[in-house]
Order: structure tokens, then sequence, then C-alpha cells
């Protein structure tokens, strides 16, 4: 069995950490700090660099500069791995091997003395309903089960810190739903759990602390709920009318610039987006005065989609701009 | 580190991946057809030709004599027949018998073929057989004896010499060669070449089919994408170890089930001939092995593997398919393939200086020096030589394969250039 290790305040530590590939930058100057039992979502779109992270966390990669701290002074590796479950996503088994052989290899490699990493493979096997066919080859499985047999794989040696890189990519509901219980069963036990997704709605879910990232490097990081509380403080309000003429009048007099930068149609009314130093206060003041008639003034928290449609949105058009002042 | 550095050392996990490696493959059913198919070809091999050769010396060549010397020379032939264990029917036909019928005799198989002899055939003339059979050497070396005999007669008639003194200038003379360096006891020098042979083809064939295994093995951990997380729990050197000593494992344990299979077919030969309705006759005889040959054998076998499954490791981890493979594979296939070439250099001048250096060279020796072990030809200190420089090249192919290996093992999509690969190693 693995050491067990003194809780430490922070279960991953990344500082600066850099990766290029010849001309092109993988990952640049990427800090970032997991608090020990949260769950942490690595978020960005594809080609952001969360996959080469979470390679060179788990040693696949070496980082070309920076420092990786893992579950207090460990650096990535085997020491280390033996706390660590991960969770790739490309996926894999050995075909032609028994399911529960399968496990208490997987589980020796990281740590587990023979007979205990056989106890342990029965252990996940009937948590996750596979007795019956622990004696089967692996290519003997449905493609279902087979992912049930991938997470027990990460799972087996009991991780202080499970790393899942985009882990409901190919997942069929039901599985979706064992995955989205086995996080907060390992999240209730105290444990740190690190997954990327492109997904924002499962991230939102689930996830205490997200960093966002887009080429390469971080746009924000932080915990949700500041997160989402300081996108509200940014002006994102929800506007109803009780009659469409009042909507239409209210849009012509009252939701222009230079109070408002924005106005969408959602289902419900009008998302509004303040202008920059826009005073919520005032434009409701605005609005009465106008004498319309409100049925609803709400200051919205901005959805994790919206914040990070803003945030990486921003980024690119800092970019462009960036690439426009030097031409 | 909060854990001790011993908890789980490099060769634990080294040994967990070649426990693995090993009871896959032995646990599949291949293992069990192959090892099994191997002595039914060593069966083969031993009662075939000799069921063959039986086969044709009952059934006989039939063979017709076009006799154009005016001296009736083929007459003298049908008084010794039986030549080198062949037997021929011998036919005269007119000497103006037109070759086109007896080609087309030889096309209907009627006869196997036909012998001409010219009008000056006493003085020099060639005889010509042209016959379906004559690639066949057995047929060519006794239809040759056959003629040499009819016509040494009838110029020793031509002499005046009496019958008597014919037969007796051509009393058959027996001759038999023995292999010996002057230390080891002789055994017949057939009978040394053909285990030494043996020998080394089976650690040719050995090194060959579990160093491309290796190959595959690798591959198909790309393939099936388990080498992520394998890399991210070891180390890639103790990954590729694993798989080369799994792997040789499975090699070894398959070696030595075969050799006491062989030695079993060996010892009761006769009786296996037997079975097949062939009269065993002791026709030949083979030297034993002792415990110092099959040591030889398979520390070779299992240094050599070593060295080759290393480099086939790195090749592996630099492809991405099989396809690929068989390409990037060639260079290390020539190493292996040109000792093999070298084996009559090595087989007919056991302690020539060729044989010397070709055994001390690290990619041969595997391959040769027990060979020329059994052929008694080979020092101890030779010996020692030869395993002490291929334990060197052993240990710097390793070292090399694995820095190809750490690099390749990860890498997808486009095959590395060269350039590349030289970078992986100097990294």
């Amino acid at each position: 069995m693995a050491v067990p290790l003194a809780t430490p305040k922070f279960s991953l530590r990344l500082s600066g950490v850099g990766k290029r590939y010849g001309d092109f930058v993988a990952v640049g100057d990427l800090s970032f700090e997991a608090p020990t039992g949260v769950v942490y979502g690595l978020l960005g779109p594809n080609g952001a660099g969360k996959t080469t992270t979470l390679r060179m966390i788990n040693n696949i990669i070496m980082p070309d500069s920076g420092s990786i701290e893992l579950l207090g002074k460990l650096r990535p590796g085997p020491a280390a791995a033996k706390h660590i479950g991960y969770l790739p996503e490309e996926r894999g088994l050995y075909p032609k091997m028994k399911v529960r052989e399968t496990l208490a290899f997987f589980g020796s490699l990281r740590g587990l003395r023979g007979k205990e990493a056989t106890r342990q493979a029965d252990v996940w096997l009937e948590r996750l309903k596979l007795s019956d066919w622990h004696g089967n080859n692996v290519q003997d499985l449905s493609k279902g089960m087979q992912q049930k047999v991938q997470f027990a794989a990460a799972l087996i040696h009991d991780p202080d810190l499970l790393i899942l890189d985009e882990p409901w990519s190919g997942l069929d509901p039901i599985n979706a739903e064992v995955l989205k219980d086995i996080v907060s069963a390992q999240k209730d036990a105290g444990k740190t759990i690190l997954f990327s997704t492109h997904l924002m709605e499962q991230a939102e879910h689930l996830c205490d602390h997200v960093c966002i990232m887009a080429k390469g490097r971080k746009a924000v990081e932080g915990p949700l709920d500041e997160l989402k509380r300081e996108a509200a403080a940014e002006g994102l309000i929800m506007l109803a009318f009780r009659t469409s003429e009042d909507e239409a009048r209210a849009r012509t007099e009252v939701l222009v610039q230079p109070l408002v930068e924005s106005i969408r149609g959602e289902r419900d009314g009008l998302l509004v987006q303040l202008a920059e130093g826009g005073d919520s206060d005032k434009l409701l003041a605005e609005l009465v005065a106008a004498n319309l008639g409100i049925r609803r003034f709400e200051r919205q928290q901005a959805t994790l989609h919206q914040i990070f449609v803003s945030r990486v949105g921003a980024m690119a058009d800092a970019e462009q701009e960036g690439r426009l002042a030097d031409d | 580190m909060p854990s001790k550095k011993g908890d789980s050392p490099m060769t634990r996990q080294a040994f967990i991946i070649a426990r693995r490696e090993f009871l896959e493959r032995v646990r599949n059913k291949w293992f069990a057809i192959v090892t099994i198919l191997g002595p039914i070809g060593m069966i083969a091999a031993i009662v075939l030709p000799a069921y063959l050769s039986v086969r044709s010396v009952q059934e006989g060549f039939h063979v017709q004599v076009v006799d154009r010397s005016e001296r009736d020379v083929a007459g003298m032939m049908d008084i010794e027949l039986d030549a080198r264990g062949v037997a021929f029917k011998i036919e005269k036909v007119p000497p103006e018998t037109d070759l086109a019928v007896l080609e087309k005799r030889i096309r209907d198989e009627q006869i196997d073929g036909y012998l001409v002899f010219p009008k000056d055939v006493l003085t020099g003339g060639k005889v010509i057989y042209r016959g379906d059979n004559a690639t066949n050497m057995l047929v060519t070396k006794g239809l040759s004896s056959l003629v040499d005999f009819a016509i040494f007669r009838t110029r020793g008639k031509d002499m005046g010499l009496a019958e008597l003194q014919i037969a007796n200038l051509f009393q058959k003379v027996e001759f038999e060669s023995k292999q010996t360096t002057g230390q080891g006891e002789a055994t017949s020098g057939t009978a040394s070449f053909v285990v030494g042979y043996a020998v080394m083809f089976v650690l040719y064939i050995a090194i060959l089919l579990y160093g491309v295994a290796v190959l595959r093995s690798v591959i198909q951990e790309k393939n099936n994408r388990v080498v992520e997380i394998m890399v991210s729990s070891v180390r890639p050197i103790s990954l590729m170890l694993g798989k080369v000593i799994g792997v040789g494992c499975v090699g070894l344990l398959q070696l030595t089930l075969w050799g006491m299979m062989a030695a079993l077919i060996i010892t009761f030969r006769e009786e296996v001939l037997g079975l097949f309705g062939i009269p065993g006759a002791g026709a030949f005889e083979l030297p034993s092995l002792g415990a110092a040959d099959f040591a030889i054998i398979l520390i070779y076998f299992f240094l050599g593997y070593f060295f080759y499954a290393a480099l086939y490791a790195a090749i592996g981890a630099m492809v991405n398919s099989e396809q690929e493979a068989q390409q990037a594979q060639t260079p290390v296939m020539l190493m292996l393939i040109i000792p093999v070439l070298c084996v009559q250099i090595v087989a007919g001048d056991p302690r020539g200086g060729v044989a010397e250096v070709l055994t001390q060279i690290p990619f041969a020796s595997p391959v040769l020096m027990p060979m020329r072990f059994l052929l008694d030809a080979a020092s101890t200190a030779e010996i020692l030589a030869s395993i002490g420089i291929l334990l060197v090249s052993l240990f710097g192919a390793v070292l090399l394969a694995a820095k190809v290996y750490r690099v390749g093992i990860l890498s997808y999509g486009k095959k590395p250039s060269f350039r590349e690969v030289w970078s992986w190693i100097r990294s």
C-alpha cells in the first residue's frame, strides 16, 4: 500500500510551466493551484493545451520550463504516480487480458502489493456491477463495460489526486452518471479531482474551481462562485416587460449607448450588458422614469459558458489587436 | 519524498510487466500449437527425407541410352547398376533414334531421362544426360559414376586387361570423414555439421521470432493506447525491459521444451522411423549434446535475443503500424541475416581467421559461436571474450534503445526522420 501522505494545502501546484514543439507553444507560462479536496476543472476549447498540461502532470512529457508540485513535495514520476489516478483521453486496455487481472495489474503498477491488488480489483468489480465478468477477456466486454473497467483501473489504488482527461468523451448517459457518482464519492472522501473538458455545462455542475485556458495560456482562474460573482458585478441584467410595446419603447429610448453595451433576446426576456462603468441602479431609475411596465429586473450571475465565451473571446480580441498593432 | 525510494523500484515494476507479457503469451493457444507443431516439424525433418529417399530408391529411375560410339559402351553399364544407393533401369535404344522421340517420352513420363554417348566418347567426347531429374544430385552423381565405370572398362579392355584385373582396378574404396580439432571426440564430419547447422538455425529463428514479438507488442500497446497509462505509471526503461524479459522468458521456455522433445526424438529416432514403416538402419549417427553445449546455446540465445529485442523495441517505438515496421526493421534484419549467410565460412573452416573474427562480432556471435563451439573449434578464452563483447554491446544497445523508446513511444502520427531519431538518442 502507498504510504498515506500528510494532507497538504494544495494537491497540485504549477509554476510557470511551459511546453513548446518547435515554434508552436503548446503551453506557455502556466501557473495554478488546486487546493486539496476540490473538484478542479481545466477548461478550454480544443487545442488550448489541456491535454499537454495533464500529460506533464503525469510525467508523460517533460515541461521545458517551470515546475510541478504534487501532493506536497512530489515531482511528476513513478513515486507520485502511486498517489495519482489517471484516466487519459485516449483510453485503452489490453484486449486479451482478463478483467480482474487487468485491474490487479494496474493496481500493482501503482503500488498495490499482490493480494491487495486482487482484493481491490474485486471490490471495484462489485461496485461497478461487473463481478460476473471478472474472468472474461477485456475484448469480450461491451464498450460501456470497458469504460467502467477504465474508471476502476484509474481508482483501484485509492489515489489522493484523480486526473481525468475529457472524461465525458465517448461516454453513454449511464456511464456519465457513474462517473459523476465516482467524482462525488471521491470528493466526499476528501480527495482532489482534476479534470479537463470543453463541456461547460458538465463543468458548471461539478467544479469548485476552474482554470480556463486558451491557446496554451491561462485566461482566468479561481473558485467558480467568485468568478460568477465577478461576472455579475460586471453588469449583466435580465429584463422583462409587461407588453411588447413597452419592450420596443425601452429598446429605442433607454437601452442605448452610453448606458448599455449590448442586448440579447432570450426566451424569457432581454439579457442586457451594461456599458463599462454602467450602473444598474441608474438603468432602473431611467426605466421607471420612462414609465415602462417592468415584469422582471434581475442582476444576473453569469453562466460558466458566458464567462468562458467572454474571457476566451477577450483573449482572442486582444491577440487580434496585438497583431494589428504589430503590422 | 514521503515514501521510501525502494517502495516501488524500477525492478519491481519491470517484473510486473514481464509477468504480464509472459502469462499473456503462454496462455495463448498459439503458444501451445507452436510448441507442439515444432517437434512435429522436427519429426518431419527426420522422417520425410528418409522416406523419400527410400521411395525413390525402391522405384528407381528409368533411363534410356543412345550409344553412338559404335563400341557398345552402354553395354558395359548394366553390370553395376547399384550406384550410390539409387536404382536405375538402364535401357539401350538404337543409336539412330531421334532425340525428339526421347523428349516426347519424357513428356509422357514413360522415361525419366536419356543419355547420349557421342562417337568419340572414349577419347574425350562429352556424355550428356537430359532428364526431369537432372537437378537431383544423387541421380547425376550416380549416373556419372556408372558412365565413368563403363568407359574405364571399355578402355581397360582396349588395353588388353583381363576382366579380373579390371575388377581389381575399380574395386570400391571406402572413405569416411570425421570432424576433430585434436581435443574433442571425433564424430562424423557430416553429423557435426548437421547438428551445428541445426543449432545455428534454431537460434536464428528464435531470436528473429521473439525479437519481432517484442516489436509487435510495442506497436500493439501504442495502437490500443494503453501506453499512456503505462508511461504515466512506470519509467519507459522499466516498460521496455519488462517487455523484453517477459517475451524472452517465453522464448526460453519454448526452446527448453523443444530441446527436451528433440532429445527424446533423436534418442528414439529408430522407433520413430519404424512407426512410419521405414527401416531405421542406424544410417546416421548424431553427436550427443552435453550440458556444456546446452549451456552455451542458452547463454547465446539469451544474450543475442536481448541485444536484438532491445533494437526491435526501439523500432517499435519509432513506428505507428506493422506496415511501417516492415520497412524500419530492415537494418536489424540484415544484421541478423548476414551472419546466417556466413555460416558456410564458419562451418567450412571453424578454426580459420574469418570464423574467429565473425564469432567475436556482437551481432553475429549469438548465431555463429554456438555452432563453432559444437564443432569443437572455439577455445574457452575466445568464448569468454565473445560473451564479454556481446555483454558490453548489449548494454549499449539497451541504453540506446531506451532513449529512442522513451521519446518514440508517445509519438503518434508521422514516422520520425532519421535526423529526429538521432536527436532523441543525443538528448
